[in-house]
């Protein structure tokens, strides 16, 4: 804390770097921008909204998350005071606080957002068909794409690996189907200098791929789903239009939940996967209200004042709970079985239509990269370390370098937001 | 409804009237309250009015059960308590759908029930206006037959079923007589109500199931009849071309709003210049529809007043009463208002802190309705 | 005056004009009455555009202005800033959004068209009610009034006092630190709160810029967001302080539910039975007992129980670090006592994040066992304290044990009610202040400028709390900036005193708290800082005392008029044959 009161005068006032534009990035950066701040948002998709965009609602009050967040994504759009980078990382950083030197590298999206309205009439003509990330693999997108209906800036992007035009073919259909020539094939990718007095880190957490554990039978058999993808399927944007049908086409009439995958493994507990489950029963009661939902779970991770109420809701509206480890996930036909051992030892299966794994949450691929670009200790887990874990989570070894969300440690979004809000009361205050 | 409760009789020889009467006076000198609030005979004429007094000489002109319902007595203490509350007691002599009806008004800011103690009695209910209007005598007497027993032919339709006639939840003090030969039960609910009861030195006994069970087979056999009359008017009115047709004679008076002691509002929204429009705005609606009753908005005006109070719609029938071309406005109010209330689980009156239902957030409400995915049909479908 | 409107379609590229036929549009609405000018352009958003519309508003003299073009969310402001470079009020302008609104959902040009046409002659028709509405600014004090000396009251008068901003730390005991200060260790450290309380103590105190007040407490607070008045009085020197902040930050901490309410665990009968604050309070070093662990005979015990979530049932929610803590309490009894028997009783282990479930593990390891039960009771005689227990398979145990630690549930302080009315804020279910958005806006209350951080808005750690004190001097160092005034909202809701009758409706449904009754004239008053112009009064008002401005019963009359009339006469419905 004493060196950061002995920040000489360049720092005042002097912009901020924050990499990551999930919810914890779009919140700092607006509080930023508010108080007259210069933001750089870097984003390394090519939209904001991070994971709570793809979710349809949110715990505990079942919220419309893209309600909540789209009037926020909509404000750091059009706040002067940010620059919003997408298709962007971090590749260098040199400095101290209040005087960050940060390369960026802009990769070329080949679409003029000045001239493109977003009107979509270039994705038809676009030959290339191939799976989409955001929807988790479960429908198709064109080479030139948004991610999803709704997405914001809704500016499309060329996917290179993919698009027979950068694959060396000749293609031009996208830019003879646009009206506005917003089509640009010559656009290169950037290299930025900017000048920084203080970094924020929100890149937030990624799914862990459950198909390592194979005792799941994630990949191997059709109705083993991850939480993620089935966030997708209720989603009213998502590929099933928000109908909770599994790849037959066919409702599930009975479902089984399982917590903690991957926990044994990775040795910490991820926090928000039982609101979670609890969330989808609710979720899936409401679509389906005859369908039998059943959990299998260790210990029930509900902390907080408004977490057990939802349980106890959830737990009213049939759904079973059942302390037990999975052992085995199997199918043959349509019939999936999850064979569970309870704590006391005795054991016994149960036959479903749906497994929905919860897996742990783990930190974005790029993590180790950043963090010795930043450097910034990361823990065994991958996590950005805090220096003082105990007093606080945002303030990381470096002066000036700070973290919020789940690119520190798995978090519900109250709490990501309230670090976020935390970063900018720790900036704003240094300068004097 | 008869958990704990307790009740003192009072010798009422001389009949209902009398041994209110009696009581009254009574009270007076003990000094448990002022000065009442009762029902009373004007002088120079056959009417009834609702009368303060003070002086006890004057009571003998009072009618506790008074065959008529001239102004509903919640509007009275409000006019009374508007600026206030008064630095004497007053005891008011009400009807139970008086009494609920002045806790309604007293959660709304109009009444301010401090130094007010709510006296109720039995209610057999009253004549309809009209009729005392043309032959006040032989009505008069038919009610004070009516009034013996508890037999309800001849009152009003909205009287006739009703199903909260005794003790209601709202009173400091309820005056049993349904059952008692020449006494009355006085049944305390409240530390004010209890108070009286020790000042006139009289023991509350703790039985008084004679007189309850009396009232609660009435009771279900009023809510039988209740429920039938709703049905039966349901089929009647409900639906657009039958709304039409039940308020077709209205001749926009707004006479059951100005008499109903719910409508609190100082201007009435259909009165005020925002349901007013210029002209031409009524031509291109006559002009869509192919013509245009006037003044408009009529069947509006009776639904935009179902919106604003039938969840406080205590039935009592003030505003049938009061409307000049015999429209059961009453029965129509008091159906939909059952509706509406039972949906919030909301008794108006029963007690003064229970919320107004429109005013109290809950986390989860109406899920059925929520959770039902009900959306706007499709033009095909309509 | 005469109105003069001047109407623009906008092409918007080909978004809209390729599906609405903007000419036919153009000559439907030009014959309207008062129209002045009715014209179409490319895109009006770009410079050029603006640059257009402004010479055009100034050209024709315009009264109104309304633009048909996307939605409100993206132009609006684009487009009243241009009525303002013009000369315009703002506010006598409308934007109808003809593409995400009917270019881009209607499949039918010509279908798209009539809706357009039917949007646009709706948006002349209200544009004809609105007024010129002023924007307000206040001044607004940058001071700071932080109540409750502990951890997080500590922590948000640090960040945020500056010589330009003073903070006022209220604390109603003589001692700053409120619980931490008891806690001879933190988790997962294993370091002294004492020892965290009294550095923290010394850099408040070195700061000239925050003025602590112990042994006081807030008698009053009137005022909104900028200006609050606060009144504090020192109980012990009998002295009332008076002075004005812009904020106000709520850190009043927590209690214990006490388990006497709940005699299965025998507190308060059975001599050894402790909660958890008595056992910290215990083992500080300037205790009772000096910091050493000792039975009520004086003798350390052989063996310690802790019986986990007591009081959760009843309260219905999970106090978060009971767990990690009595994690703290095992690590604790096994550096002063190693050969002590430590026995959990719990129902589910809380360890939520990266590092808490190492720490169990690794606490464990010391030496610790933790049975699942569902029910646990204490029972005692002169030999000492049984646990009697039970499975969630129904198996029944007994364990026996010197000395029993309860962790009871956290739950708001007394003094919580006591400041939910004064500051208008209101509490849950579970007593807890609620947050102005439960996801979005954690430290914020429903009130602006009110804010609530720490175990005020439920349990949590101290770091949560620290974090929580460092979000709230975000908010606050992002609003309240020395020197700059404060914007307030336009389209507020106003209540008309002749039609007011004080039924005080509007008051309850405001989520702002922004509607006060004046008892002297008997009606409610909007306080214009604090209106947020949400509508709930307008609405919920019967006899339209209440209004919004900008969104008056005629202005909404005659925006869906506009829609319906046209309709109407096109389609000739049905409904109005029946001369209703």
């Amino acid at each position: 804390m004493n060196s950061e009161t002995e920040m000489d005068n360049k720092g005042q006032s002097s912009p901020v770097l924050v990499i990551g534009a999930g919810v914890a990035g779009i919140e700092a950066s607006l509080l930023l921008a508010n108080a007259g701040r210069k933001v750089y948002l870097v984003e390394k998709a090519s939209y904001t909204g991070g994971n709570v965009i793809k979710l349809e609602e949110v715990f505990p009050n079942m919220e419309c998350a893209t309600c909540m967040i789209a009037p926020k994504q909509q404000e750091l759009l059009q706040n002067e005071n940010i620059k919003l980078l997408r298709l962007s990382q971090v590749e260098a950083v040199s400095g101290s606080l209040g005087d960050f030197t940060v390369k960026v590298k802009q990769k070329a999206s080949y679409i003029n957002s000045e001239n493109c309205l977003g009107c979509s009439e270039c994705f038809a003509p676009c030959p290339v068909e191939v799976d989409n990330e955001f929807e988790e693999g479960l429908s198709k997108r064109k080479a030139i794409y948004v991610p999803c209906a709704g997405a914001l800036p809704n500016v499309p992007v060329i996917d290179t690996e993919n698009c027979l035009r950068f694959k060396g073919q000749e293609c031009q259909a996208c830019q003879e189907a646009c009206l506005l020539e917003a089509i640009d094939y010559t656009q290169q990718d950037e290299e930025l200098e900017i000048k920084v007095g203080a970094i924020i880190i929100a890149t937030g957490f990624k799914s862990f791929d459950p198909s390592g554990i194979s005792q799941y039978g994630y990949k191997k058999f059709d109705n083993v789903y991850s939480a993620m993808e089935v966030e997708r399927l209720l989603a009213s944007n998502g590929p099933t239009q928000g109908q909770l049908i599994l790849r037959n086409g066919e409702p599930p009439k009975s479902v089984a939940i399982i917590h903690c995958v991957g926990r044994e493994g990775k040795g910490y507990c991820s926090s928000v996967c039982c609101m979670a489950s609890l969330k989808l029963s609710h979720f899936m009661k409401n679509k389906l209200p005859d369908i039998k939902i059943t959990q299998f779970y260790s210990d029930l991770c509900i902390p907080g004042k408004s977490y057990q109420k939802f349980y106890q809701e959830v737990k009213e509206r049939g759904v079973e709970f059942i302390r037990a480890e999975v052992t085995e996930v199997s199918a043959s036909g349509k019939e999936t079985a999850v064979k569970y051992k309870t704590d006391e030892g005795k054991e016994d299966t149960l036959a479903v239509d749906m497994v929905i794994l919860n897996p742990a949450l783990e930190p974005q691929a790029n993590s180790s990269e950043l963090a010795k670009i930043l450097n910034i200790p990361q823990g065994k887990d991958g996590f950005f370390s805090e220096k003082e874990p105990d007093l606080t989570s945002i303030a990381t070894a470096q002066d000036g370098i700070f973290i919020a969300g789940c690119a520190q440690s798995p978090k519900d979004i109250t709490e990501t937001v309230a670090e976020a809000e935390a970063t900018v009361g720790r900036i704003l205050s240094l300068s004097r | 409804m008869s958990d704990n409760k307790q009740g003192a009789t009072f010798p009422a020889e001389g009949g209902v009237r009398e041994g209110s009467l009696d009581f009254i006076r009574q009270a007076l000198s003990q000094g448990c309250f002022d000065a009442v609030l009762i029902p009373a005979k004007m002088p120079l004429s056959d009417s009834f009015a609702y009368a303060l007094i003070e002086d006890e000489s004057l009571l003998k002109d009072a009618y506790p059960l008074c065959p008529i319902m001239t102004v509903q007595g919640a509007r009275v203490i409000s006019a009374l308590t508007r600026r206030g509350k008064g630095k004497k007691v007053l005891s008011a002599w009400l009807r139970p759908c008086e009494v609920r009806a002045t806790v309604e008004l007293s959660k709304l800011g109009q009444i301010n029930l401090e130094n007010i103690i709510l006296i109720s009695i039995d209610c057999p209910g009253v004549l309809p206006l009209a009729d005392w209007a043309k032959e006040p005598e032989k009505t008069e007497s038919a009610f004070s037959e009516l009034v013996k027993g508890i037999d309800i032919e001849g009152v009003r339709p909205i009287c006739q079923i009703c199903d909260k006639f005794s003790a209601t939840g709202g009173e400091d003090l309820h005056i049993g007589t349904i059952g008692m030969q020449d006494s009355l039960l006085l049944i305390p609910n409240s530390p004010k109500g209890r108070s009286i009861l020790d000042n006139l030195g009289l023991q509350a006994a703790p039985d008084i199931s004679d007189w309850q069970s009396q009232v609660d087979a009435l009771t279900a056999d009023r809510k039988k009849k209740r429920e039938q009359a709703h049905k039966e008017l349901e089929s009647r009115a409900k639906g657009l071309d039958n709304l039409l047709h039940t308020f077709s004679t209205c001749i926009n008076c707004h006479n059951c709003m100005r008499v109903c002691p719910i409508c609190y509002c100082r201007q009435c929204f259909f009165d005020s210049d925002n349901s007013k429009f210029p002209f031409e705005d009524y031509l291109v609606r006559a002009e869509a529809a192919g013509g245009l009753r006037l003044p408009p908005e009529t069947l509006l005006f009776h639904i935009g007043r179902m919106l604003h109070m039938s969840l406080s719609c205590v039935s009592c029938g003030a505003c049938e009463d009061a409307c000049p071309t015999s429209i059961p406005v009453a029965q129509v109010f008091s159906l939909v208002g059952s509706k509406n209330q039972k949906a919030f689980d909301y008794v108006p009156g029963r007690s003064a802190d229970e919320p107004l239902p429109l005013r109290v957030y809950q986390d989860r409400e109406f899920e059925e309705v929520e959770q039902s995915g009900a959306r706007a049909p499709a033009p095909e479908e309509t | 005056m005469a109105k003069k409107i001047g109407v623009y379609v906008c092409e918007c590229g080909t978004n809209i004009a390729e599906k609405v036929d903007i000419n036919r549009v153009l000559t439907a609405v030009s014959p309207l009455k008062d129209v002045e000018v009715a014209q179409r352009y490319k895109l009006l958003c770009s410079g050029e555009g603006q640059d257009y519309l402004k010479q055009s508003i100034e050209e024709h003299n315009l009264t109104h202005m309304v633009v048909a073009a996307c939605s409100p969310k993206q132009h609006e402001l684009t487009f009243m800033n241009v009525c303002e470079k013009a000369g315009l009020n703002p506010y006598l302008f409308q934007l109808v959004n003809i593409r995400e609104q009917c270019a881009w959902v209607t499949p039918d040009g010509e279908d798209a068209t009539n809706k357009a046409i039917r949007q646009i002659r709706a948006a002349i028709s209200r544009v004809h009610y609105h007024t010129a509405l002023e924007k307000k600014e206040i001044e607004c004090s940058p001071d700071v009034l932080v109540i409750g000396g502990g951890i997080a009251g500590i922590k948000a008068s640090q960040l945020l006092a500056t010589p330009e901003r003073k903070a006022y730390l209220v604390e109603k005991t003589s001692s700053l630190g409120g619980k931490v200060r008891s806690f001879s260790k933190l988790f997962t450290n294993m370091e002294s709160g004492l020892r965290l309380v009294e550095q923290e103590v010394e850099s408040l105190q070195q700061n000239e810029n925050i003025e602590v007040l112990t042994e006081s407490e807030v008698e009053e607070i009137l005022g909104f967001l900028g200006n609050f008045e606060v009144k504090v009085v020192n109980k012990a020197k009998d002295k009332e302080l008076k002075f004005n902040v812009g904020a106000v930050v709520v850190a009043t901490g927590f209690e214990l539910f006490d388990p006497k309410g709940l005699p299965q665990y025998g507190y308060g009968k059975l001599d050894d039975v402790y909660t958890s604050l008595e056992f910290e309070e215990m083992s500080i070093a300037d205790g009772h007992t000096k910091g050493k662990i000792l039975l009520k005979n004086g003798k350390p015990p052989e063996s310690v129980a802790i019986i986990h979530c007591v009081g959760r049932e009843e309260k219905g929610y999970c106090s978060k670090v009971c767990c990690l803590y009595s994690l703290k309490f095992d690590r604790m009894l096994k550096s002063q006592l190693p050969g002590v028997k430590i026995s959990h009783f719990y129902s589910d282990l809380c360890l939520p994040g990266k590092s808490y479930q190492r720490f169990y593990e690794d606490t464990k390891e010391i030496g610790a066992t933790f049975i699942r039960s569902a029910k646990t009771g204490v029972t005692g005689n002169e030999k000492g304290l049984t646990i009697d227990y039970e499975t969630e398979a129904g198996s029944k145990g007994n364990s026996a044990a010197d000395m029993v630690i309860l962790l009871p549930a956290m739950e708001n302080s007394s003094d919580a009610q006591k400041f939910a009315e004064m500051l208008k804020i209101p509490l849950d279910e579970k007593n807890f202040f609620v947050e102005e958005h439960q996801l979005l806006s954690p430290v914020a209350s429903a009130v602006e400028g009110v804010f609530v951080i720490g175990c005020a808005r439920g349990p949590q750690s101290i770091s949560e709390s620290i974090v929580q004190s460092e979000a709230v001097a975000g908010k606050i160092l992002s609003i309240l900036v020395p020197g700059k005034k404060l914007e307030l909202e336009a389209r507020t809701s106003e209540i008309s005193e002749s039609f007011c009758t004080g039924c005080k409706t509007c008051i309850d449904v405001c989520p702002y708290g922004a509607i006060t009754f004046n008892e002297a004239r008997r009606i409610s008053v909007v306080n214009q800082v604090l209106c947020h112009g949400c509508g709930n009064c307008a609405a919920a008002c019967p006899s339209g005392a209440a209004t919004l401005k900008h969104f008056t019963f005629p202005q909404i009359y005659q925006e869906l008029a506009g829609v319906l009339r046209q309709e109407c006469r096109e389609k000739n419905r049905e409904c109005n044959r029946k001369l209703i």
